[in-house]
Order: structure tokens, then C-alpha cells, then sequence
């Protein structure tokens, strides 16, 4: 399970977390969605802080991390516990896919060579990229890349998998086989947190969805009663503003 | 006075015997001018109170006078610092039995750590945030991710800039004659003052340096080659 308590977050006067709470699930997958601008990507960094979180408490599992005065060894910890999705898929770009799902096994992991490369392969054949072991990242497609973020994600085993809008960057051809990537793992069981703007992937993958606004959280539930009848004014908008079909099928 | 060609030989096989002094002048040079300047430019770029003054202090004097004058500058004033401090502390050294190179070597560090720092500072910034971010997401320590992800990156960033300035130090190494240290050109000028055929030696030394920088060229492509197997960028 993870909990995040009263996150706090400020660049400079702008304060982008005013306290957000957040209870997931083990096998749960949450959905925030939200305006650009509402702290929704922040918040997640601060999940495995590469945001550092200015107050509030993380909990994965059996760690809590206090936020204020976070230890050196609590933080590699809990990055140990995530793993991360991005949007620019941030793949080590010296390394091929393989080298790239390797990598966390054998140097944070300490998992003997053969042994990784093993489940690498296992990892890259489940992604669909059985076929492309050998190429570097500058070699393959956005959507081919960004599966091999996954597969990157995956080999840690994590309690949690955070995807920072991870189809934000790609070409709308490609955002199916990425999307069907994370829904066939979110059917397995693996706890998820995405931001994404994809709101028919919200509305049949999601166990919950959570609306941010201005660093708060505006509504969650369940994504057909967010999405059907939205309880706040705010998420009406929203909804609105980003699934406007309903104006052209009159 | 007409060329003799058959000089240029002679020259040529005689200044063989002071390519090891060059050759060692430039690479202790480089190799701690590299460990200087990447002290250097991490102590700036990660803002190191104290030390990144004192670095952004360092390049620009050093950037800001000629090599000559380092040597110069630690050749007369190295000497009375070693004195006056063995004296102080009673060890029992005195500058005049360390060996003439051993200023060089100290000079031309200093020297090229300057431009290292830069060399080193530009690779670094090449290498894109989202490198170490990701890093650090799979688990990575610091040093980890630094030694695994952002070095290997930086190195390729910064192999170009780097043969370049190793390639000036081959050069710099010519001002060690000040010292009285004997490298090609220095050995050229030796050769030519029994004959005076100093155009035929100077053509000889040409040769020499020109071979020489060929050759860090071509270990450059090599290392080019190797560690830009996975960039299919750029413009070029």
C-alpha cells in the first residue's frame, strides 16, 4: 500500500502541492488527471523524489519517509520500492534496450548477469520487442522506446509504477501499442500511478481516478461516476473542455 | 645557402631520441590537467561553496596568461615556496634537487587544467537531465549514476574538445626548453647550432609533431567510433 500525507511542494512563491493526500492500493491503478499546471507530474515526482516533497509523509509498504528531513538512505530505498515511466522515456542512451532493462538488475539489484539478461529478454519478448535485444535507443521509434521504459520499469519488480504522462511525446499512431502495453500489465496486478491526458485509457484501465486542480485534489472514484456525473463544478469543466465528441454527435 | 636534404634525415633520427620527453610532458600534462579541470568544473557545476570561487578564480587567471608565463611564474616561484616551507617544518628537501621536468610538469598541469575544466564542464552539460533522473528512478546512488549513465555520456560529449586540447599541449610542450628541458624542437635547435642548418632541423621537428598529432587524431576516431556506436544524431 502507499500513502501519501499532507505533500507539500513550493518553486520559489509558487506553491504548486497544498497538501495532498493520497491512499493507493495494492494492485490498484489511479488515474490523476488534471489541467497542465495543476501539480499532477510533480506530485509523482515527488513519489520517488526526484521532487523533493517540502513537507508530508511517504509511505510505501513497511517505509515511511518524512519529508522534511528525508535520510540519504530512506530516499534510495523508497526509489528502490518505484520504478518510473517518463515522458520523454529518458532511455541511458549509451545502452541498447536490453543493456537498458539490464542495468537496475545488475548495478542496484546485484542480480548475476545471466540471470538478468535472462529476465530482460523474458521482459523485452512480453513488450513485444524481442527483436530489437540489440538496438539502442536512437534505433527505435518513440512508441518502441517507450516500451522499453516499461519493460526498464518492470525488471524492478517495483510495489509501484509510476507513469509520468507516458504518451504525451509520441506520434498518435503509436500511443495504441503503448497504451495496450499498460493495460496488459495493469490486468496482472502491478499497483500503478499514471498521469496521462488519455481519457478513454482513464475510463477502462482505472480502479480509481483523482482530479487535481491548483495543487489540491479536487474529486476521486471511481472513473464511470467521475466521468458520468462529476460531483464538483471544476471536474464538469474539465471533463468538459476534454472530451468535447459530445458537441459534434448532435 | 641552399637546402640540404640529407640534413633533414640526420636531424630527423636525432630528435627521435626527445620524442619520449615530449610525449611524457603532454601526457602527464593532460592526464592531471584532466583530473584538475574535472575537479574543477564539478566543484562549479554542483556550486561548491569556496571551491567553485575558487575554481572560476583559476580558469580565468590561467585562461587569461600565456603558458610561457606559467611555467615562468611556478619555475622561479615554486623553488622559494618548497624552501621556505622545508625550512619552516625541517625537512631536509631543497628545490634545487628536483629535476628541471618536474617544474614543467607541475606548470603545464596547472595550464591545462584550466582548459580541461571547460572540456570537462561542456561534456557534462551535454548530457541530458532526464539521463541521471532515470538513473536515479532504476535506484542508482549518486556515484553510481555518475560513474554508469552520466560520465560514459559526458565522455563521448567531450571527446572532441578533448583531443584538441591534447593536441595543444603537444604543442605547449616546445615552451619546456625555458626550463632548460630538452624536447624535439629544443633537441632541434641543438642539432642545428654545430652546422647552422636550422631550417633543415625545424623541418625535421615539423615532421615529428605533425606525426604525433596524426596519431592523436587517429586514437581519437578510434574512441569517437566506440562510444558513438549508439548516436545516430546530431547534424553531421
Amino acid at each position: 500500500m502507499i500513502r501519501l500525507a499532507n505533500i507539500r511542494k513550493s518553486f520559489g512563491r509558487h506553491e504548486v502541492l497544498k497538501g495532498i493526500d493520497l491512499t493507493v492500493e495494492k494492485g490498484e491503478v489511479v488515474v490523476i488527471l488534471g489541467p497542465s499546471g495543476s501539480g499532477k507530474t510533480t506530485l509523482l515526482r515527488c513519489v520517488n523524489f526526484l521532487e523533493r516533497p517540502d513537507d508530508g509523509e511517504i509511505t510505501i509498504g513497511d517505509l515511511t519517509v518524512h519529508c522534511k528531513r528525508p535520510g540519504k538512505q530512506d530516499v534510495h530505498r523508497l526509489r528502490g520500492k518505484t520504478a518510473m515511466v517518463f515522458q520523454q522515456y529518458n532511455l541511458f542512451r549509451h545502452k541498447t534496450a536490453l543493456e537498458n532493462v539490464m542495468e537496475g538488475l545488475v548495478v542496484v539489484r546485484k542480480v548475476p548477469k545471466d540471470e538478468a539478461r535472462r529476465r530482460s529478454v523474458e521482459l523485452l519478448e512480453k513488450v513485444g520487442l524481442g527483436d530489437k535485444l540489440d538496438a539502442y535507443p536512437s534505433q527505435l521509434s518513440g512508441g518502441q522506446q517507450q516500451r522499453v521504459g516499461i519493460a526498464r520499469a518492470l525488471a524492478a519488480s517495483p510495489e509501484v509504477i509510476l507513469f509520468d504522462e507516458p504518451t504525451s511525446a509520441l506520434d498518435p499512431e503509436l500511443v495504441g501499442e503503448v497504451l495496450a502495453v499498460i493495460r496488459k500489465i495493469a490486468k496482472e496486478g502491478i499497483t500503478m500511478i499514471v498521469v496521462t491526458h488519455e481519457m478513454g485509457f482513464a475510463q477502462d484501465v482505472a480502479s480509481r481516478v483523482v482530479f487535481m486542480d491548483q495543487g489540491a485534489v479536487v474529486e476521486e472514484g471511481n472513473p464511470k461516476e467521475l466521468f458520468r456525473n462529476p460531483k464538483e463544478e471544476r471536474t464538469r469543466q474539465f471533463l468538459q473542455r476534454i472530451t468535447p465528441e459530445a458537441v459534434y454527435t448532435i | 645557402m641552399k637546402l640540404d636534404p640529407a640534413f633533414i634525415w640526420t636531424a630527423f633520427v636525432e630528435l627521435l631520441s626527445a620524442v619520449p620527453t615530449t610525449l611524457e610532458i603532454t601526457a602527464v600534462s593532460v592526464l592531471c590537467g584532466f583530473l584538475i579541470g574535472a575537479g574543477t568544473a564539478l566543484a562549479r557545476l554542483y556550486r561548491v561553496p569556496v571551491l567553485r570561487q575558487l575554481g572560476s578564480a583559476y580558469v580565468t587567471f590561467i585562461r587569461g596568461t600565456p603558458m610561457l608565463v606559467h611555467l615562468l611564474l611556478v619555475l622561479f616561484g615554486l623553488p622559494m615556496l618548497i624552501d621556505s616551507l622545508a625550512e619552516s617544518l625541517g625537512w631536509p628537501l631543497r628545490s634545487v634537487s628536483i629535476p628541471m621536468i618536474g617544474f614543467v610538469y607541475v606548470a603545464f598541469s596547472l595550464t591545462s587544467g584550466a582548459y580541461m575544466s571547460e572540456v570537462v564542464r561542456a561534456g557534462l552539460l551535454a548530457v541530458d537531465r532526464g539521463q541521471i533522473e532515470a538513473a536515479y528512478a532504476v535506484g542508482m546512488t549518486t556515484p553510481q549514476a555518475l560513474r554508469r549513465i552520466v560520465f560514459p555520456q559526458a565522455f563521448a560529449a567531450a571527446l572532441p574538445n578533448l583531443s584538441n586540447s591534447t593536441i595543444g599541449m603537444l604543442h605547449g610542450s616546445t615552451l619546456a626548453f625555458a626550463a632548460s628541458v630538452v624536447d624535439v624542437n629544443a633537441k632541434a635547435q641543438i642539432v642545428a647550432s654545430t652546422n647552422w642548418k636550422f631550417f633543415e632541423a625545424y623541418i625535421a621537428a615539423a615532421v615529428i609533431f605533425w606525426g604525433l598529432t596524426i596519431a592523436i587524431e587517429r586514437l581519437t576516431a578510434l574512441l569517437e567510433k566506440r562510444h558513438h556506436a549508439y548516436n545516430r544524431g546530431g547534424v553531421a
